[in-house]
């Protein structure tokens, strides 16, 4: 193998995936080496699935408790409910080491500073979910002091109701969350040369290199 | 129940009681302003009375009392009152402040009422003679904007400092809020006011449009 052939993209619109040719000796190459977006497509699945799976059931979480859904949080922590199965037991209490910023309650308006603070102290890759009925919408607070659910401050990725909710209901939204996380691609830095690469001005080591 | 108070009052105060009534076996005592401290000084300190307990101080808005709503068009409304202040004959004194005594030791309750136009919201503070005044005036002030003359730091207690005007006003705008940080766009309004359709491009449903206009037919 001296030297291998390179294919070369059709020109057009070509579906994804369709034989190109049609005498046979194109679709001998081997695919990794002939179809470079379809290799970094493979090997970017192939990271998304190993970090999805990573990070879904190591979730830490930082719960941010303001109210009575305290409660519930602290029943699906514990024995009976044990979200822990779920591969989430860990909690931090900055939120610095957190993934999961669990909105636990009402937010009043007063405090919409801080958890927006808090939710930029959170390094990334961050998920939030509103837990209860008032961190989702404000709940029957339509008041003047009450924010109208944390969405309107950050963003949030899964919305848990109930006032309070069972502790059935947070498995379930943390289940959603895994299976959100689990399916989130992570792009692979590109391949691309970059185009003024040549104009560049380069290091000793990269002329030494660059020959 | 503690008619024998009432009878102490007047009885040692004559020119400061404006009136008294028992509500739901409350003795009440409607005071003049300028009294109000040497009152509740001599409730406190004589021994007949005795009262070492203040339970609270509020402020009550008269303003919708005896009247039904003529609002409806503005229920929704972020900025208009809920009540139209136009058409309606403002009651006069509007506020009233009232403070519940009582005493530990002979377990029994006084109110004292202090009225109050609405255009001279002065009250004389009575932290010199309860500590824990401090802080229901305070809320008072917070919530109703009365002032207390005397206080020694009269800013908001529950409420952030940059928030305008007082909500439990009865003319304070039902949906009115008053948000610290930029809200992110939100296509909702069933939620309450904020970044709207508009601003997301959905479009209402004939239900939020109903809320929006104050339709209560339309609220499920």
């Amino acid at each position: 193998m001296s030297s291998l052939p390179i294919l070369r993209r059709p020109e057009g619109n070509v579906p994804e995936g369709a034989s190109y040719g049609g005498n046979g000796d194109e679709n001998m190459i081997p695919a990794l080496l002939t179809r470079r977006e379809d290799a970094i497509g493979f090997f970017e699945k192939n990271i998304s699935d190993a970090l999805g799976w990573a990070r879904a059931n190591s979730i830490f979480q930082y719960p941010f408790v303001t109210a009575c859904c305290g409660m519930e949080y602290m029943s699906a922590m514990s024995g009976r409910y044990d979200i822990a199965r779920f591969g989430a037991e860990f909690p931090r209490f900055t939120p610095r080491q957190a993934d999961l910023l669990m909105i636990v309650g009402t937010i009043n308006v007063k405090q919409s500073p801080v958890l927006k603070r808090v939710y930029e102290q959170m390094c990334e890759p961050k998920w939030v979910m509103a837990f209860g009925v008032c961190a989702s919408s404000g709940g029957f607070y339509d008041n003047y002091a009450t924010l109208q659910g944390a969405d309107r401050v950050i963003p949030v990725d899964v919305y848990v109701p109930g006032c309070p909710p069972r502790p059935e209901q947070v498995l379930d939204g943390l289940k959603i969350l895994q299976e959100k996380i689990q399916a989130q691609r992570h792009a692979v830095a590109t391949m691309e040369r970059d185009a003024n690469a040549h104009t560049r001005k380069k290091s000793f080591l990269g002329k030494l290199l660059g020959k | 129940m503690s008619q024998a108070l009432v009878d102490l009052v007047r009885e040692r105060f004559p020119d400061a009681v404006v009136s008294s009534h028992s509500t739901r076996g409350d003795e009440v005592v409607v005071l003049k302003r300028e009294h109000l401290v040497s009152v509740v000084g001599f409730l406190r300190n004589d021994p007949a009375a005795n009262m070492k307990l203040l339970s609270q101080i509020v402020a009550i808005d008269m303003l919708t009392y005896r009247s039904e709503m003529t609002g409806g068009g503005s229920i929704a409304s972020n900025e208009a009152p809920a009540y139209d202040l136009q058409k309606k004959q403002l009651v006069e004194p509007r506020y009233y402040v009232a403070y519940n005594l009582y005493s530990v030791t002979s377990k029994k309750r006084l109110r004292l009422h202090v009225q109050l136009r609405s255009d001279d919201l002065k009250v004389p503070s009575i932290t010199s003679l309860y500590r824990t005044a401090n802080w229901w005036e305070r809320y008072c002030f917070d919530m109703m904007g009365i002032e207390f003359t005397g206080h020694p730091d009269l800013t908001r207690i529950l409420l952030y400092p940059e928030f305008v005007g007082h909500p439990l006003r009865k003319d304070y705008p039902v949906r009115k809020r008053q948000p610290l940080v930029p809200e992110l766009e939100f296509p909702d309004l069933v939620r309450g006011p904020g970044p709207g359709p508009g601003g997301a491009g959905v479009p209402m449903s004939q239900t939020q449009v109903g809320r929006k206009n104050g339709d209560p037919s339309t609220y499920d």
